[in-house]
């Protein structure tokens, strides 16, 4: 990614000015898809696990209130 | 309906370790191929031989799998009624598993097999349907839900292949 998209120098990591980098023309998050082709798939099952698991957290959490 | 915690790689295990003959197909078969979708059931589109039906309806008593019935009775999946190209939507102890005859056009196992890729998996050698051909499927399916997905599917697909020229 270029330099000059860069907010400023004290922008933390992945802040860009320039936000259609990170997306397709149909508004696809790219930075999502290239980290999960980056992992194996045993990983790729993990991540979804985590996430089913997280949200049933959260409703459950929301249930007891 | 009871609330069982979800284990996808529970209900493949013992899909596995029974011999069963599936394809992964729908949200996790595309999570596994590489695209970041959520998804709450497993979807499989099951060989229809009749051993396979035999060693399916052992792996399904085995996960305590019941039609998710919105009467609330229990209803066990049976191999004889699982010869269709239907949609059987099971609870299992592990959470939701949708087996289903054909999918798409009305493509079955026997339609599907040379378009999967068998991936490694937590120790586990499972057939998955390709992406271009889950892309079709959810093209010929034609509902809203299979729709929204879409651009995420393809999206992947071209990542996938751009990483492959690399």
């Amino acid at each position: 990614m270029a330099e000059d998209k860069v907010l400023s120098e004290t922008s933390p990591p992945g802040v860009f000015a320039d936000n259609a980098s990170f997306y397709s023309e149909e508004g696809v998050d790219l930075t999502l898809i290239r980290w999960v082709l980056s992992l194996t798939p045993t990983e790729r099952l993990e991540v979804l696990q985590d996430t089913v698991d997280s949200i049933a957290r959260l409703k459950g959490e929301q249930t007891e209130d | 309906m009871s609330k069982p915690r979800t284990d996808f790689g529970a209900i493949l295990r013992t899909l596995v370790d029974s011999a069963v003959e599936f394809i992964v197909v729908g949200g996790v078969g595309a999570v596994l191929q590489g695209a970041p979708i959520t998804t709450f059931d497993l979807d499989i589109v099951h060989s229809r031989s009749p051993d396979n039906l035999h060693r399916l309806e052992r792996a399904l008593d085995a996960l305590n799998a019941c039609y998710r019935d919105l009467a609330g009775r229990i209803i066990r999946p049976r191999a004889a009624d699982l010869d269709t190209p239907g949609h059987h939507l099971l609870l299992t102890d592990f959470g939701p598993l949708d087996l289903l005859g054909a999918i798409g056009s009305g493509r079955t196992f026997g339609d599907l097999l040379s378009h999967t890729d068998e991936l490694e998996l937590a120790g586990m050698r499972v057939r998955v349907l390709d992406l271009e051909t889950l892309i079709q499927v959810k093209e010929e399916t034609g509902q809203l839900k299979d729709k929204a997905v879409l651009p995420i599917l393809r999206q992947a697909l071209s990542e996938k292949k751009k990483r492959l020229q690399q």
